[in-house]
């Protein structure tokens, strides 16, 4: 994805990242990886995979795994996977299969939900948990982005008009995308995982953008309240694709709450303006 | 001997509460909070009467327990009630405020009481690093440099510009002046050399609490021989001793409550990974000797007893340290027993005051 | 028609005091701080008893003219030494405070005062930028960031970290929280675009200033448009028009006095190289269209004349301007005598008030 900054077009996010392949539950798995570090794993959202300036900034500090999950881009119709917990149960044999031990997890809005089953499944392997904008925990009625490329824009993005134009996506892919992802996401209140969610005490890291139009940043204090060891960080002037809208803000907390989770409320900032 | 209230603005929340710091503000009561600073106006008027020389409040952010987190409005609020009694801010967290508006509120409150303020600058506790993000390791630092810029901001006549290291303006100005000449009778408030050398080299008193009489005179020592040094000799009146007191009719029945109040919840409890981290973090001294820091965990009791007994516990702290104000938090053992609070206060007032005026 | 009376707590500046902002606070005169203070308690008894319905604050720094560098201190001490007015705070200059703290102290002040607050929120007029450092080309989106975080602060129910452009907090939970719920009348202050749609779409009033009515109209109107588009309609007492005013026994006399003010000093001159820097940097806007900021100078007088041309100017400005409240400024701060000031405004509740409640 090409990304203006300060109306230059600079490189290509994403320029950096590796394709691989694995294989879990029979499907053939593709991800991108790049850097090195400890492993963050990161689950994407309805839309597919798509690689930002947050994944770059991350992979300057972490080994980053992005995977593209079964259905979804060019891989071939998921019809397998009957709920979220099925999906997180195949990702997480697919970190099998990459010989991860333990990793960090971030999800991102739907691939927030399967990040949660994931770590509910396998807590032992997850040392932290990220949630950007996740969809696990909806108001009622809500409703998916959809519509032109104008009309999603303005829904998953604070500053649209600051984007350059991008690639339109294959309506082929869209569609299967759109079966699937319906198939998955759940009611908006899933009793079950709430249910659930008590019990969780990986440390999680829940972000939402304050221009959030997709799910409300209303929706932050649930998991706090649900979780034992969860914070809530409010990203200024971010909308619901919050590390393309601010990537350095983002990745700035992400990467501080991977390397002390709970002591990251520490300041360590240096405030000296000189010696 | 002077006598201060420590009144904390005292939250009593209808519903039990969840023990750790940050406690959602989901929680908040809002009848409990009105009713608590009615209840601070209602204590000061009633330690007024029983001859209290002080009354005074100190700073608190995110807290169920102390709704102060700006002592300077709460004491605005009590100059509007106070007759006669002073009031000691004790006090701004300078290290984590802006220094500037820190002077300008406090010469406002200095102009409105007038002349009945006592300002105490604190570096923080442990766990109020936290509230504004500051960084354990620019803490000492930050504080030394944010005192300095207060008593500047007061005491220069001229408008000037601060090059610090952690604080920088072009243009400094603060009116209202204080109304009390150079300035308010101000304290550095901590037991570390650092602040007994910053309160001797800029005259100001010193402000210890909650140790034991052995370890603030360790502390009130090292002050007094740095003062010496800087070619002055503090009054008792400059120290002053901030501390737990539990007084009761007879001695058993004060070291039964006192039982009964150890085994009620902590004060400040953090999550044990933060805790740990800022335990490492935080380097502390009592006049230059290490000590670790508390952070957020039951503080001692201090003065225990009858009237008698507190009388002479008083007495022997003030030979060991020298203090001449202590600064008195009253204690309610087990729940938000207010009844509690005001019998103490009576039995203090009329049993004890008149009997350590000239200690 | 609801009406405010706008309190600077004045000080009565001898005329040898020099111009120039910043004043050299070595000429403060102690006596006459603390009778400011006083005079402010005085007045706010005063117009209390003469039926207004709120009293308000600004807050200016470095300044003998208006001693409120901090609005909760004062807006506290008067809360004290009041019963029943609202007392708005218009307001806090968000764009260089600690909005968590503006936050803390706002709901300390809403509670203690019984639910009395009123809370505008206001970007800063040109002068205070050079308060404490606040460069200019930043304090839009400081103003913008710094409401956000306060109202987040006051509604989130659980503790949170805010990743700003300007402001960046690991942990926000403010206790207490506002007495009045979900939020006490609340209003974003500045004629601009950008102040009209954040009033807009956080349903929260608007607060206008000065200048004549045609022009404030096109931010009144701009903000109603903004509001349709929002989904909501605001009510008249959701618009404030803070405004000066000269009330004589006659129509001459006024006229009298206010050639008389026009050539007294201005409230905050500066340099002119300051003056002139501050011009070229400082981007205002009315509803969208651009305007030149005032840096310090006399501003106009809206309403001026004997009582019933007053009445008739405050009916034509209800039709022309649509606002619901009326903030007034009864004299210039800094003119000396406060005996014209009260007989003003004893003629105001007299003659004035009663006849526009119903406007």
């Amino acid at each position: 994805m090409r990304v203006l900054q300060k109306g230059l077009i600079v490189t290509q996010a994403g320029d950096a990242f590796r394709e691989g392949h694995v294989d879990a539950d029979g499907f053939r798995i593709r991800y991108m990886e790049a850097g090195q570090g400890p492993p963050f794993v990161h689950l994407h959202g309805a839309g597919g995979l798509r690689l930002t300036r947050g994944h770059d900034l991350l992979s300057r500090q972490f080994r980053v795994i992005a995977f593209e999950m079964p259905g979804f881009g060019a891989s071939p119709e998921n019809d397998r996977s009957r709920d979220m917990p099925e999906l997180a149960a195949t990702m997480a044999t697919a970190t099998d299969a990459l010989g991860l031990d333990q990793f960090n997890l971030m999800g991102t809005s739907f691939g927030g939900k399967t990040a949660l089953w994931l770590a509910l499944l396998q807590p032992d392997r997850v040392q932290a948990l990220v949630l950007e904008a996740p969809a696990a925990i909806r108001p009622h009625g809500s409703r998916p982005p959809a519509g032109s490329p104008e009309e999603m824009a303005r829904r998953l993005f604070a500053h649209p008009e600051r984007l350059a134009p991008m690639p339109l996506p294959d309506p082929a892919v869209q569609a299967r995308q759109a079966r699937l992802t319906a198939r998955l996401r759940g009611p908006d209140r899933d009793a079950d995982l709430e249910g659930r969610l008590p019990g969780l005490v990986v440390p999680t890291l829940v972000l939402f953008g304050t221009v959030d139009r997709v799910i409300p940043p209303e929706m932050g204090h649930f998991y706090k309240e649900l979780m034992p060891n969860c914070h809530l960080v409010f990203v200024y002037d971010a909308g619901h694709a919050i590390s393309t809208d601010r990537p350095e803000a983002f990745v700035e907390v992400v990467a501080d709450f991977i390397e002390r989770r709970e002591a990251f409320v520490i300041s360590r900032t240096d405030t000296v303006i000189h010696p | 001997m002077k006598v201060s209230y420590f009144e904390t603005a005292r939250y009593r929340a209808p519903r039990q509460l969840p023990a750790q710091w940050p406690v959602p503000p989901a929680a908040y009561d809002r009848d409990a909070g009105t009713q608590s600073y009615h209840g601070m106006v209602e204590r000061m008027q009633f330690v007024e009467k029983l001859g209290f020389d002080w009354i005074s409040v100190s700073e608190h952010h995110y807290s169920p327990q102390r709704l102060t987190p700006n002592p300077v409005v709460s004491a605005a609020y009590l100059a509007g009630y106070a007759q006669n009694i002073k009031i000691a801010v004790l006090g701004p967290i300078v290290s984590q405020s802006n220094p500037v508006q820190v002077a300008e509120e406090l010469a406002m409150l200095d102009n409105m009481l007038p002349g009945r303020l006592v300002v105490g600058m604190l570096r923080g506790i442990t766990g109020e690093y936290l509230t504004y993000g500051l960084n354990p390791a620019e803490a000492r630092e930050r504080t030394s440099e944010a005192m300095e810029l207060v008593l500047k901001a007061w005491t220069e006549p001229q408008p000037f510009g601060w090059q610090g290291r952690h604080f920088r303006f072009r243009t400094v100005a603060v009116w209202p002046r204080p109304r009390q000449q150079p300035h308010p009778p101000t304290y550095a408030l901590g037991t570390s050399r650092e602040s007994c050398e910053f309160a001797a080299r800029h005259h100001l008193g010193l402000g210890v609490s909650y140790a034991p009489f052995g370890v603030i005179a360790k502390a009130t020592r090292f002050y007094r021989d740095a003062c010496a040094q800087c070619g002055w000799q503090p009054a008792p009146e400059h120290v002053i001793y901030r501390a737990n007191i539990l007084i009761s009719e007879t001695d058993t029945e004060a070291e039964a409550l006192l039982d009964e109040q150890r085994r009620a919840r902590q004060a400040f409890p953090l999550r044990a990974q933060v805790r740990d981290a800022l335990l490492e973090l935080d380097i502390r001294n009592v006049a230059g000797e290490a000590r670790t820091p508390n952070v957020g965990s039951v503080l001692p009791t201090n003065f225990v007893g009858s009237p008698d007994t507190i009388v002479e516990q008083i007495k022997c702290c003030r030979e060991q340290s020298g203090v001449g104000v202590i600064d008195l938090m009253f204690q309610i053992p087990g729940s938000a027993d207010l009844g509690f609070l005001m019998r103490s206060l009576e039995l203090f007032g009329t049993k004890v005051l008149p009997r350590i005026r000239d200690v | 028609m609801q009406v405010s009376y706008f309190e600077t707590a004045r000080y009565r500046v001898p005329p040898a005091i020099p111009a120039e902002w910043p004043v050299p606070p070595g000429a403060y005169d102690p006596e006459t701080g603390a009778e400011a203070y006083q005079g402010m308690v005085d007045r706010v008894q005063f117009v209390e008893e003469l039926g207004f319905d709120w009293v308000s604050l600004s807050e200016h720094h470095y300044s003998p003219r208006i001693l409120t560098p901090n609005i909760a201190v004062s807006g506290s001490y008067i809360a004290a030494r009041s019963k029943r007015i609202k007392i708005a705070v218009l307001g806090p200059i968000v764009s260089q405070s600690n909005p968590v703290q503006v936050a803390e102290e706002m709901a300390m002040l809403d509670t203690l005062s019984n639910g009395r607050l009123v809370f505008g929120m206001l970007r800063g007029t040109t002068n205070e930028y050079l308060t404490f450092d606040l460069n200019p080309a930043e304090a839009r989106e400081r103003t913008t960031e710094g409401m956000e975080l306060i109202l987040k602060a006051w509604t989130e129910p659980q503790p949170f970290g805010w990743q700003g452009r300007h402001y960046q907090f690991r942990t926000v939970s403010v206790w207490p929280r506002p007495l009045q719920q979900p939020l006490p009348p609340t209003y974003s202050l500045g004629t601009s675009r950008e102040s009209c749609e954040f009033a807009a779409r956080h349903h929260i009033g608007l607060g206008v200033s000065f200048a004549p009515f045609e022009i404030v109209a096109k931010s009144t109107r701009y903000y109603r448009e903004q509001c349709r588009h929002y989904g909501w309609e605001p009510a008249a007492e959701q618009m404030i028009y803070r405004a000066n005013i000269l009330l004589a026994d006659t129509d001459e006399e006024a006229h009298e006095l206010l050639e008389q003010q026009r050539r007294g000093a201005a409230p905050f001159p500066m340099r002119a190289g300051v003056r002139e820097a501050l011009l070229k940097l400082d981007q205002r806007n009315v509803a969208g269209e651009a305007r030149s900021p005032n840096v310090g100078g006399v501003l106009p007088t809206s309403f001026y004349g004997g009582p019933d041309t007053v009445v008739a100017q405050i009916r034509r400005c209800r039709d022309e301007v649509g606002v619901g409240v009326l903030d007034l400024a009864f004299q210039n701060p800094g003119a000396p005598d406060t005996g014209r000031l009260m007989r003003s405004l004893e003629l105001f509740a007299e003659k004035v008030l009663p006849r526009i409640r119903e406007v």
